[in-house]
């Protein structure tokens, strides 16, 4: 994947075929970004039009553009996905290419196991970080302010009397499970109902606002003092990121102490699932598991069905929950992820591919060294 | 730095080894670093590139760096050609900008760097949240051990503010201010913390203030007010608070009466600390001293304020900014004040929105 004298490294960008609310794809200007910096790009008939974008948008912005089949966009040197492509496209990819996407290999121990079994190079895009830790490719607030916003909407119609727009309410008790990075800015959004329109209507109207209250994962622990808490809350939220994904932090038999008019929202989106005999299980006993297509889903959602048996979920709220947050804007989601990706391509297209980057080079080059595949213990 | 004896930061060794690696000369004020026991010999290390030098010709040099900024009389030794870095907090400090205008001073404000999406590529904000919650928390410990109460109840903590301290303080307050004693915490079955966090639509509203008060344990002003000259806390609403409360000022605004618009704490009648003393008794005798007449004191609860809450630490806290600042000192190496540009990358375009003259720009387009 080296580029030399004659051979331009070549880039893919393939579309995105998870469910049909998945319409994000890389904006032109961060196409044109590529091939300034000397890559050849393919892109797969039809990128962009999820966003309402054709193809004489890219090929405006970035005239050497080139547009390709599915598998062609997978045939080249460097894969760029936003999402994790299904095990049958990364197939596709040939050995020794990069694939660069959200991989979450901590999480995900088949994909990695199934990436190395191809030979394939990657960079995972949720673990690209400066010297400090801090994720460089992330888009939290979207995840947050979307949460939030999708939240209020649920209980603006579950409110009980005199109404969530009445200047006689109470103010709206947030409940917060986890208080780290995604937890803080899920603070922000919250105390602006998700909303900025909303949250200046609101207070023009003179409507009480909005407490939030965290709890670490620890205190959910103490059963007593999180039932308080759950019986006066109004929105319950999970932005936790727990250390053993086996327990929940509430079990499906507390939602039985949230109020009826409850929103439950799920930030977390940790999976229900079983590996090498263990089940795993949201940190929130019971919720079903939204995506782009369907984020809302009420009691009787036959979303339910799909949660596997071990999960207990006879007692049920409103749940507001998706795979995908970010991308439920996803012009103003890519514009983001572009922005951030951008200085890392950079570097990237004029080191010559993944084999001319030392992971203990300049900034970038060592923020990508630490989301290397080959990094990944065995 | 000439500020309070407190104030022991200085870059260490290993950073300006670093300097010296990017292709820089670097000179040493002499006696730097003695506050943190390091010496010439420690900076030095056998490398030809670092010299010491007196104070006044160290103000010379092509970049000078210090952390916070100089007294307003020591602009003048700077050289002409000269690039002054800092904390310079320019929207702040107005008769500073002045000063610096009027001595056509290059100056690069350390807290004015931010990357494409507004976010301040040198700071500490984690330290001012963690340093001032772990302060406040010590205090309970004294009398409360492993911070377990007998009635087995949370530490009830009430966060003012949502931004970028604020949040670091949910995370630091949620933790009891120290990750290792959190953990003790938690092994001997202690319930933890529960922490609320309330932005400009509660803080407004007394009646629902006060119930909120009347039951937190710490209090913290983590605000960045629109308006600085009117509290948020006024201090008759501090006898809500329960005696053994303690309120927390990451915020730090000083109290200057004679600026326009005037500056007075968020929490009113609350003592202005420094790294010489950030615990204030409510009996204490240096209660009043920093804060002027005209202001309400009246009712008092145990004060934890620190203008410069990461320098508690002051090591770890010089480890995480020469950290944050080399990758801008490369770029300052290739580049002066005079050519950095907006349109170059990353760090260059960040560098540029800090330099005096961008800054002043804007406040004309404005």
């Amino acid at each position: 994947m080296n580029k030399t004298s004659n051979h331009k490294i070549t880039v893919g960008l393939p579309l995105m075929y998870h469910e049909q609310g998945e319409k994000r794809g890389f904006l032109p200007d961060f196409i044109y970004a590529l091939e300034k910096n000397g890559a050849d790009v393919f892109l797969e008939h039809d990128y962009g039009s999820g966003m309402k974008l054709e193809a004489s948008a890219y090929s405006d912005a970035a005239p050497g553009v080139t547009f390709v089949s599915h598998n062609d966009a997978y045939q080249q040197d460097i894969v760029l996905n936003l999402r994790c492509p299904s095990d049958d496209d990364l197939r596709k990819l040939h050995p020794g290419s990069c694939l660069i996407s959200m991989l979450h290999y901590a999480t995900r121990p088949e994909r990695v196991n199934l990436l190395r079994s191809l030979r394939l190079k990657s960079i995972s895009l949720d673990s690209i970080k400066n010297d400090s830790g801090n994720r460089m490719i992330e888009n939290f607030r979207a995840v947050a302010w979307n949460g939030l916003e999708a939240a209020f909407q649920t209980l603006q119609n579950t409110y009980p009397e005199p109404g969530f727009f009445s200047p006689d309410r109470q103010a709206i008790q947030i409940t917060l499970l986890g208080a780290g990075a995604l937890g803080a800015y899920t603070v922000k959004a919250a105390v602006h109902y998700g909303s900025i329109p909303l949250h200046e209507k609101l207070a023009q109207d003179n409507v009480p606002g909005v407490i939030v209250t965290a709890v670490d994962y620890d205190i959910t622990n103490h059963a007593r003092i999180m039932r308080g808490l759950l019986s006066k809350t109004d929105i319950l939220v999970d932005a936790s990121a727990r250390v053993d994904s086996t327990r929940p932090i509430i079990p499906n038999d507390w939602l039985a102490y949230l109020p009826a008019h409850a929103v439950i929202l799920d930030l977390s989106v940790d999976p229900y699932q079983q590996k090498l005999g263990k089940n795993y299980t949201k940190g929130i006993e019971g919720i079903p598991q939204g995506n782009l297509d369907k984020f809302v889903l009420f009691p009787d959602d036959p979303a339910y069905a799909r949660i596997p048996d071990y999960v207990r979920k006879e007692n049920r709220r409103n749940v507001v929950s998706c795979y995908s947050w970010p991308g439920i804007h996803p012009a103003e989601c890519m514009q983001m992820y572009g922005q951030q990706l951008r200085p890392i391509m950079r570097i990237l297209l004029n080191q010559g591919g993944l084999n001319g980057i030392n992971p203990n080079g300049r900034f970038f080059e060592r923020a990508i060294g630490r989301a290397l595949l080959s990094k990944i213990g065995r | 730095m000439r500020e309070e004896p407190g104030e022991k930061r200085v870059f260490l060794p290993d950073f300006t080894q670093k300097l010296t690696g990017i292709g820089f000369e670097v000179f040493i004020e002499e006696g730097y670093g003695n506050s943190l026991n390091f010496y010439f010999d420690n900076y030095k290390s056998d490398n030809p590139s670092i010299h010491p030098l007196e104070r006044e010709e160290v103000f010379k040099q092509d970049y000078v760096l210090i952390l916070r900024s100089p007294h307003d009389g020591e602009f003048v030794l700077l050289g002409k050609n000269s690039c002054l870095i800092s904390m310079l907090h320019y929207p702040t400090r107005p008769l500073r900008q002045k000063i610096m205008g009027e001595n056509n001073i290059q100056a690069i404000s350390l807290d004015g760097i931010v990357d494409d999406f507004n976010v301040r590529l040198v700071e500490n904000m984690k330290s001012v949240a963690w340093n001032g919650l772990e302060a406040a928390y010590t205090q309970f410990e004294k009398y409360t051990p492993n911070l377990i109460r007998e009635d087995g109840s949370p530490w009830k903590v009430l966060v003012l503010g949502t931004g970028m301290v604020g949040k670091q303080a949910m995370e630091s307050a949620s933790k009891l201010g120290k990750k290792e004693r959190n953990y003790e915490h938690i092994r001997l079955g202690g319930p933890g913390a529960v922490v609320t966090a309330v932005g400009r639509n509660i803080t407004h509203n007394k009646s629902q203030m006060i119930e909120l008060l009347a039951e937190s344990d710490i209090v913290v002003d983590a605000t960045q007010r629109y308006d600085p000259s009117k509290p948020i806390i006024p201090n008759e609403w501090i006898a809500y608070l329960p005696e053994h409360a303690i309120i927390v000022d990451l915020s730090a605004d000083p109290y200057t009466l004679d600026s326009k618009p005037p500056v007075v704490k968020g929490i009113e009648g609350i003592p202005h600390g420094n790294l010489d003393q950030f615990i204030f008794e409510k009996d204490g005798p240096n209660w009043g001293k920093t804060i002027p007449q005209s202001i309400p004191t009246a009712n008092k609860r145990k004060t934890i304020s620190c203008y410069s809450w990461p320098g508690i630490h002051p090591e770890s806290c010089m480890r995480h900014y020469g950290q944050q600042l080399l990758p801008l000192m490369q770029v300052l190496h290739k580049k002066n004040y005079h050519t950095l540009s907006p349109d170059g990358m990353y760090f260059e375009r960040a560098l540029f929105r800090a330099r005096l003259d961008s800054y002043l720009k804007k406040q004309i387009k404005r």
